[in-house]
């Protein structure tokens, strides 16, 4: 009986330490519902008056291109996130099912991108997509996120556990190295393909200072650099920028609430390695 | 490596290389290649175009280190580092002990403490931007305060920190619970049957036994520390009077606002000889305590 009661006590104790963690995000989502009049008024209050006030989020849509920025953001995120996880699943193919010359070397080769925080090379890699006439392009915007070391290496320890006489009986058929990934090891690897795409998209969906660095036209922006825009449109509009916040946050949390197993999964997986 | 699946084939075969490639082709190309030209821009002279007009010495670095700019700068990276990854570290090893023993309602409080990991920077800073507003945010009026938060140079880093510590919770709390969780259930229950308490069967056998992935945590959001520009960007661009200049912000200002290639190369190389300088010490320290399974 005491054991049940302390149980249930840590149980809720968890579920309060929760909410103190998400009420910022609470009252993100709160103060969107807010009129200006209200955010003015005092003492500040955390709920609106009503959910009735929909204005703050039809302005978020009219003073920014924001559906154009929506766009623009799901395109590159989802191209960029699909030409990561292609160009790792073709290295981790040649690491697992190929014996060659300086395989070691070139395996750390790869692993060893992840010591270097993209941050510090931002102005670098800045100049080289200028001078390929790739500013203002969702290329642009992508280019720089196609390496991906980590989802690399779990495919290779996925791929490690296949069984062997696999790739030997479609070889036996026949089947060539690309049909081979196409039609076996993808479908396959379906599962982890899934929460490596998920995880990626959630950050491209979420990345600021490069999209910012390599767009300079309006239409070009993406939408976190665009929730950041209504501040400076016409002075602070506190209600404006929270709705903003929070329209740009429904993408990545519904992804997370409803595949929450499915993106967490390998996290920890990922974390051995680095 | 030893590891491999492959067929025993004899003879060359450019097959692998081709599959290699693509990956190969982005490593070099923009991370390798940006990497040395950082290098090599720290000590040139830039153009405004990016291009390497001449070989300087450590000029930039002497230049760099001469200013006053940087110094705040340093101070500032620094003291973030300092106070954010060990409050990090406590809060979210804090939450995942709490959670890491099977309840009803797992999935519930699992569900509230990751889900930061996919809150936009961005989002989260503006939030965060109108609840630390002196005259219309909550957070001041609730707790009776009365701070400037970002609109005051003693109190902006503070309000920096506290969303960047916030932005950790999600991933770091998820890593630390999948540690414990990870754990031998016999030892936890032997050790109760011995008698030793809840605290002290933390202590001595369950954070021996995940310090990995303490290690593990402490370094990337060392580094990340390390890097914080985002937040800074949105809220305070560097102020009030540089007080939140950070030395990726100024390799930002000086680069990109600047066009002092140079400049910024210098900042960046002394950013990542810094990481670099930290994650060795760590290791150092770290070696004989760490205990690998």
């Amino acid at each position: 009986m005491k054991i049940k009661a302390r149980e249930g006590f840590l149980g809720a104790l968890a579920v309060l330490l929760g909410c103190l963690v998400l009420f910022p995000l609470f009252y993100g989502v709160m103060g969107a519902f807010k009129s200006p009049a209200e955010f003015v008024a005092w003492p500040p209050t955390v709920f609106p008056r009503s959910f009735g006030y929909l204005k703050n989020f039809e302005t978020v849509f009219t003073q920014l291109p924001m559906l154009r920025y929506f766009w623009n953001t799901l395109v590159v995120s989802v191209f960029s996130t699909v030409i990561k996880l292609v160009i790792a699943l073709l290295a981790a193919y040649a690491f697992v099912f190929f014996d060659f010359a300086g395989k070691k070397a070139l395996f750390f080769l790869l692993l060893g991108t992840m010591m270097l925080p993209p941050d510090t090379l931002t102005i670098t890699n800045y100049q080289t997509v200028s001078h390929l006439g790739l500013l203002d392009t969702y290329l642009g915007i992508g280019i720089v996120s196609f390496v991906g070391a980590s989802q690399m290496f779990m495919l290779r320890q996925h791929f490690l556990s296949s069984p062997k006489p696999i790739r030997e009986a479609a070889q036996m058929d026949g089947c060539g190295d690309l049909r081979f990934i196409a039609f076996i090891l993808t479908p396959m690897s379906l599962p982890l393909l899934l929460t490596l795409f998920l995880q990626a998209f959630v950050i491209q969906w979420n990345a600021y200072l490069w999209p910012l660095l390599v767009t300079n036209t309006n239409e070009m922006r993406t939408v976190q650099i665009g929730i950041t825009m209504l501040t400076t449109v016409e002075g602070t509009n506190y209600e404006t920028v929270l709705a903003g916040a929070a329209v740009a946050l429904i993408p990545a949390v519904l992804l997370f609430l409803f595949l929450r197993k499915s993106i967490t999964r390998t996290m920890s997986g990922g974390a051995i390695v680095g | 490596m030893s590891r491999s699946i492959a067929s025993p084939k004899r003879g060359f075969s450019l097959k692998p290389y081709l599959f290699l490639l693509p990956m190969l082709a982005f490593a070099v190309g923009f991370v390798y290649y940006p990497f040395l030209k950082t290098c090599l821009q720290s000590v040139s002279t830039v153009n405004f175009r990016g291009e390497i007009t001449g070989f300087s010495g450590l000029d930039n670095f002497q230049y760099l280190f001469s200013r006053r700019e940087f110094s705040i700068a340093l101070e500032n990276t620094v003291k973030l580092m300092v106070i954010n990854v060990p409050v990090t570290v406590v809060v979210t090893l804090a939450l995942a002990w709490l959670c890491s023993n099977p309840h009803p309602l797992h999935s519930v409080y699992e569900t509230m403490l990751s889900l930061p990991m996919v809150v936009s920077m961005a989002s989260i800073s503006l939030i965060f931007k109108v609840l630390l507003n002196p005259s219309v945010g909550w957070l001041n009026y609730a707790f009776g305060l009365n701070i400037g938060w970002y609109e005051d140079r003693h109190t902006a880093m503070s309000g920096i920190l506290l969303l960047t510590v916030w932005m950790g919770i999600g991933f770091n709390f998820l890593l630390f619970l999948s540690a414990f969780r990870a754990l031998p259930k016999d030892m936890l229950g032997s050790a109760a049957l011995d008698g030793a308490g809840k605290f002290r069967t933390l202590l001595q056998i369950q954070l021996p036994l995940i310090s990995p992935t303490v290690l593990y945590v402490v370094c990337t959001n060392m580094i990340q520390a390390m890097m914080t520009n985002g937040p800074i960007l949105i809220l305070t661009q560097g102020g009030p009077s540089r007080s939140t200049t950070t030395l990726i912000y100024l390799m930002y200002t000086s680069g990109y606002a600047s066009s002092n290639y140079s400049l910024a190369a210098a900042v960046s190389m002394a950013a990542f000889g810094l990481t670099l300088l930290f994650s060795i010490l760590l290791f150092m320290a770290e070696k004989r305590k760490v205990h690998y399974q």
